[in-house]
């Protein structure tokens, strides 16, 4: 590390820049104010173990706090907040909560304010539950010290608090209990009347030990197991087949079979194998579950696109601010440029440009004319825009986007319907076969036909088949999460394997963006820091990492505003700078295509060029040992890129690719991907823009930096927390894994059923030994997938700094 | 063997409390989230300030 990194949030300095903070006796260096103000906060509250206990940086605090007193209006609080006396409770999606420490830090920041009761954080969904005295202290104070803190607090709608998966986590794991403490008694049960069977146990004595089973076994099936027995009552009400059917059948078959046997006191009971039955599909579920609520906390970065805020027109012609909620269909609201819009509704000004990539997936902003029907979580990006309301709430067509989105994360992924189809066909074959054995046996010993029916059922007792896919991915999805690699969709883990080409971004993918190296040359008669204040001001609302790294160069110049700003994805910006007309981006679009193609980003009025800034980047450390990592797999890499060739070039030199274009703009890269998958390769992109979003979502498998914008996130299968790109390579060999052990366990439990089933049809398996073998094959499958694991680490190939440009 | 009928109900007993200790716990969200408390006994002081 040559260059000053800031002490709190870990962006690199910019020269001009001179701030520190006092931690632990010493000066540190920050980048900004805002930064410096987050320290000197958290070190006076008594929280600077923070810094010791976080392991990854914060986010860069802001200079200027957001005004959050909007939402101690009446209206909002009834939406926002939930009142119960003297106590009020919200719950917060906050923006940059990253680890533990966070939770730490939030946590000891809050409760030191006056009158906040009480404040619980789930890292995983990145949500806080604030309780606190409404007279004492006001949701905006709370909210605006989230911001000091460097977070970005999106309060949510009250409903959130009855968090359903919430509910439906602590059902399940009552359910688990239940069924694990059960099962642990009757299995003791069982094993005194099996010795018991040895040693001439009394008759009395064994009925007791019968009955004690059916004691210990009745709350596992009615209570442990009602959600078999719903499903299954919903799909015979549906006229379907479920899985839930031939399994609440077995359940109660067994239960009730046992039942009779133990009044009439003769043969065997079966509670314990009942009751394990029940554990381990309830186990099953139950981790199947976990992996999908990890999952859905990702629609709540879709749900963050929806604006809280709307300007209304008032009668007078004035505009006020209202929360979207209050909008009525028929009311006048004003969008300006860089908002998003509140509702679905008609323009009423003349025209404006919409960027609706959220919806359509289109990343070049749209004109619209008078009267055009605009939508609801699109961006103005050029305006500001009038329009009447159509639709509001959940009527948007962003609100049902966002139900399809919800959906989408509860479905299972394809190899656990797969699996349960192959598994409910088996039932359907198992339950004939033991039909057949009953009416076999009743022909020729009928005494012994109930023994060998049961044996039959309960030595095939689907859970082995069933729980060979969902334990596999399940611990899968568990490691990388560990590792910091979100596997959003599940199916993305049995694309992967087959994954034959990578295309990386280059910019915030493959390199990170010194924002301290911004060079900045001038036409004569406009000083650097002019220059850069107003490069500043045009990229004020992009996520681009050249954007940041020149918002945060101009810090502590005099701040510049720009209007009507229009973004060109690919190209730059234009704006109007203090009444200057100027365009920002590369030369050919800033000066014109007459222009030399250079690397430096142009900025430009009406007579040419003005100012020319070299943005220096640096490889990520992971880069070259991860690209080393893929070609070594067999996988090809390529390298996609809208920046300049000579900048593209070295980069791919330093990384050894041999393939990659620049200057490539949204459309181009997906042609390029169109190209490639006609050809036969499963592709896998990895990316970071907005202006990615459409190839993450358009490639076999998308992957996201944790630094992406939130769009590139949502469509993304993967996305790779820390920015590691290693990730990358842990995720290939998990999936690997998970693929041969899936096989595997489908296998072993396909074969033990084929070798044991003719043996219990034939009377030649006590129901005991059929309950150890049908336990011993779940254990089997369990145990097997627990050998996926991450290898020991892979050498680090520390590659040194490549600077380029 | 009379021993039996005073352990089995002894353990039944036992069992229900186990049960319901547990169901206790999991509605006073002691399982809701298993990542963040492990981190808080690690650097816990009393947080009115006493200095570094």
């Amino acid at each position: 590390m040559n260059e000053a990194l800031c002490f709190h949030c870990s962006e690199s300095i910019p020269d001009s820049v001179v701030l520190s903070a006092m931690h632990g006796g010493k000066s540190h260096r920050v980048c900004c104010i805002g930064c410096a103000a987050a320290v000197e906060w958290i070190v006076d509250l008594g929280l600077a173990d923070y810094y010791r206990l976080r392991n990854e940086p914060a986010s860069r605090a802001r200079s200027r706090l957001a005004d959050y007193s909007i939402w101690d209006k009446p209206g909002f609080s009834a939406l926002y907040s939930r009142h119960d006396d003297d106590v009020a409770e919200a719950c917060v999606l906050v923006e940059g909560l990253r680890c533990p420490a966070c939770s730490w830090l939030i946590e000891r920041a809050l409760r030191s304010l006056e009158g906040v009761h009480d404040v619980s954080i789930n890292v995983l969904a990145r949500r806080l539950v604030v309780r606190w005295n409404p007279a004492r202290i006001r949701l905006s104070n709370i909210l605006t010290a989230l911001a000091r803190l460097g977070y970005v607090p999106h309060p949510l709608q009250a409903a959130a608090l009855d968090a359903v998966s919430q509910r439906e986590q602590r059902d399940a794991l009552k359910r688990l209990s239940v069924a694990g403490l059960g099962m642990m008694q009757a299995m003791m049960y069982a094993v005194a009347l099996y010795a018991g069977a040895f040693n001439d146990m009394d008759d009395n004595t064994r009925d007791f030990f019968r009955w004690l089973g059916f004691i210990v076994t009745t709350p596992v099936v009615l209570y442990s197991a009602q959600g078999f027995f719903a499903g299954a009552w919903r799909a015979l009400r549906a006229g379907r087949l479920s899985m839930d059917l031939p399994v609440a059948a077995a359940i109660a078959l067994v239960y009730v079979a046992s039942l009779v046997e133990a009044l009439r006191g003769g043969g065997q009971v079966y509670f314990d194998s009942a009751a394990m039955f029940v554990f381990f599909l309830l186990a099953g579920r139950y981790l199947q579950m976990r992996a999908r609520h990890h999952a859905g906390d990702t629609v709540d970065a879709l749900a963050r696109l929806q604006p809280a805020l709307a300007q209304r027109r008032c009668g007078d012609g004035r505009y006020e601010q209202i929360g979207v909620h209050e909008l009525r269909v028929g009311d006048v609201v004003q969008v300006s440029v860089g908002d998003a819009i509140p509702a679905d509704g008609e323009l009423l000004s003349a025209q404006c440009f919409v960027d609706e990539a959220m919806l359509s997936g289109e990343s070049e902003p749209v004109l619209r004319g008078r009267g055009a029907h605009l939508l609801a979580g699109s961006f103005v990006t050029e305006g500001p825009a009038d329009l009447r309301v159509r639709a509001v709430g959940a009527a948007t067509v962003l609100s049902s986007m966002l139900r399809l989105v919800a959906r989408a994360g509860s479905e299972k992924p394809r190899a656990a319907i797969a699996g349960e189809r192959d598994a409910a066909r088996f039932v359907a074959v198992l339950l004939t076969l033991t039909a057949l054995t009953t009416i076999v046996w009743s022909v020729i010993d009928p005494t012994r036909a109930f023994p060998a029916a049961l044996a039959v059922l309960v030595v095939a007792c689907p859970c082995a088949f069933a729980l060979a896919v969902p334990v596999a991915l399940t611990r899968a999805l568990t490691i990388l999460a560990r590792r910091g690699v979100l596997v959003v969709r599940a199916d993305a883990l049995e694309t992967l394997p087959q994954v034959s080409c990578v295309l990386f971004d280059k910019t915030g993918t493959l390199t990170d963006v010194n924002a301290s190296s911004v060079q900045v040359q001038t036409r004569e008669g406009t000083s650097a820091a002019e220059a850069l204040a107003c490069a500043a001001a045009l990229e004020g609302g992009s996520r681009h990492p050249f954007a940041e790294a020149l918002r945060v160069a101009a810090t502590g110049l005099p701040t510049r505003s720009a209007a009507s700003l229009v973004q060109h994805p690919g190209a730059g910006v234009t704006g109007t700078v203090a009444g200057v007309a100027l365009r920002l981006g590369r030369s050919t679009f800033a000066i014109g295509d007459e222009a030399e193609d250079t690397s430096a980003l142009v900025l430009a009025d009406s007579h040419g060029e003005v100012a020319r800034f070299q943005i220096g980047e640096h490889l990520r450390e992971s880069a070259l040992s991860t690209l080393s990592g893929l070609r070594t797999l067999g996988t090809r890499v390529e390298i996609l890129s809208g920046d300049a060739p000579t900048r593209v070039a070295v980069v791919a030199a330093a990384l050894q690719v041999t393939n990659w274009r620049a200057r490539q703009s949204p459309p181009e890269k997906l042609a390029h991907l169109a190209h490639l998958r006609q050809s036969g390769e499963c592709v896998a992109m990895v990316g970071d823009g907005v202006n990615d979003a459409a190839i993450l979502a358009g490639a076999d498998i998308g992957i996201a930096m944790a630094s992406a914008s939130d769009l590139a996130q949502a469509r993304a299968d993967i996305v790779l927390a820390g920015n590691d790109l290693t990730g990358l390579l842990l995720a290939e060999s998990v999936a690997r894994q998970t693929r041969r052990i899936m096989r595997q366990n489908l296998h072993w439990s396909m074969a033990y059923n084929v070798a044991a089933i003719p043996l219990a049809a034939f009377g030649m398996v006590p129901p005991w030994l059929a309950a150890i073998g049908m336990s011993a094959s779940s254990i089997l499958v369990i145990l097997n997938s627990l050998r996926i694991r991450i290898d020991p680490p892979l050498p680090l190939m520390t590659s040194n700094r490549v600077a380029i440009a | 063997m009379n021993i039996l009928l005073v352990l089995i109900p002894l353990s039944m007993i036992l069992l229900g409390l186990g049960v319901w200790a547990f169901f206790w716990a999991v509605n006073h969200a002691q399982f809701d989230d298993l990542d963040t408390p492990a981190l808080t006994p690690l650097a816990d002081r009393d947080h009115t300030g006493d200095p570094p």
